[in-house]
């Protein structure tokens, strides 16, 4: 008996025909995004409501409204999950969203409670359908909070990388690379790639690699660098590798790593003073 | 004495500019090595630049072809070039071959 009743009201509700709600939901958009966080104004959060309440009914007035797979639920997905793209674009914490969904759905239960004048509150089924569909939004709201972090993380990534490796034309024909950090497979990769479409931009004659700045050196990645070379050198281009630490100069003996076919000198200003030499370049001191 | 597949252009005192077509067949390289040598000879030729612009991939196959030319000059004292080789195919033969290769390369030719 207790089951038909709540069954019930939930028919009671798919069939509702929703008046005017939003301005009771507005008061939650208020508290979440305009009081401290400053993130929206009323005119927005008016707009935020009344966007809700007409995605909502068409939810509630569709043919199988529990359903995940209907049209009008992932247009409250994509609701949620653009209004959590906004809020984090403007500096906003994926907290604010979340807790912004769990108020709006106990301020809507509310809202229809007295729009209607059937007691939803005291109907499981009710309150179970809006816990089920309320969880599935929240988890639209983390997964584009996560997918915006993962941008993040990989431009943040990327830029590292970028910076780590400048690749400058330091003479006509004469490319600069100096390496700093750690030289794991994936960056010698992106290095190579790099240098290689720069070598063609620029049509360079020379290019000096510095290791200075690199401290440890596995086997994958010596082979890596002598690949590199070969592929500079294949292009028509002179490489020269200057800075090696006695540290790297061991491990690459230790790993058996032939270095016969590759020029190398001690620092940098000989590996350049090496380029300008085969380019037929002198540089000297002014007179006087 | 046209070659098929290829174009093959005096450029120069002793220079000569190999432009490899589309419709190159290397499978049949014994004819076209003997072809492209006789020609620059002919014409007292000491270097062939071979043009590889275009070429996005340097496979095996194809490595085997050039290493092959470049013998072939190299013992009728023609020095082979190969030239404007994409970053693409500079990565992939970089990545197979275990030594120096049978030709020189050059970004380009001399001016």
């Amino acid at each position: 008996m207790q089951k038909k009743e709540t069954s019930e009201k939930l028919a009671t509700l798919f069939g509702l025909k929703i008046g005017n709600i939003s301005g009771q939901l507005e008061e939650t958009g208020r508290a979440f995004f305009c009081a401290d966080t400053m993130l929206m104004d009323e005119d927005e959060v008016a707009d935020l409501s009344s966007e809700f309440v007409n995605l909502i009914s068409g939810l509630l007035s569709a043919k199988e409204p529990a359903k995940r797979t209907i049209p009008q639920f992932h247009a409250l997905e994509i609701f949620f999950s653009e209004l959590a793209h906004r809020m984090l674009m403007r500096g906003g914490q994926v907290e604010d969203v979340v807790r912004y969904a769990q108020q709006l759905q106990y301020s809507l239960i509310a809202a229809l409670e007295r729009d209607s004048g059937v007691v939803f509150t005291q109907s499981r089924s009710v309150l179970l359908y809006f816990a089920q569909l309320f969880d599935e939004l929240i988890m639209a709201i983390f997964h584009t909070y996560l997918g915006e972090r993962e941008k993040t993380l990989k431009a943040q990534e990327m830029e590292l990388r970028e910076t780590s490796t400048p690749i400058t034309e330091i003479w006509d024909g004469v490319l600069t690379l100096p390496i700093i950090g750690t030289l794991d497979s994936s960056r010698t990769m992106l290095v190579m790639e790099a240098l290689l479409n720069r070598i063609a931009k620029d049509h360079a004659r020379a290019v000096v690699m510095d290791l200075t700045g690199v401290r440890n050196i596995d086997s994958q990645v010596s082979h890596h660098l002598i690949q590199m070379v070969r592929a500079v050198q294949l292009m028509g281009a002179d490489a020269i590798i200057t800075g090696i630490h006695p540290e790297i100069a061991r491990a690459l003996v230790s790993l058996n790593i032939d270095l016969s076919g590759v020029t190398t000198r001690a620092s940098l200003s000989d590996g350049l003073k090496e380029a300008f030499s085969r380019m037929g370049i002198q540089v000297s001191q002014k007179a006087g | 004495m046209a070659i098929s597949g290829m174009h093959l252009t005096r450029i120069g005192k002793g220079n000569f500019l190999l432009e490899p077509l589309r419709s190159m067949n290397i499978a049949d390289q014994g004819r076209l090595m003997q072809e492209v040598v006789a020609q620059v000879r002919q014409g007292q030729g000491v270097r062939l630049y071979y043009d590889l612009n275009g070429l996005p991939v340097i496979d095996p196959v194809y490595y085997d072809w050039l290493s092959n030319l470049a013998r072939t000059c190299r013992i009728v004292n023609i020095e082979m070039i190969c030239i404007n080789m994409e970053p693409t195919a500079a990565f992939t033969l970089s990545s197979f071959l275990s030594g120096k290769p049978e030709f020189a390369t050059a970004l380009a030719v001399p001016d």
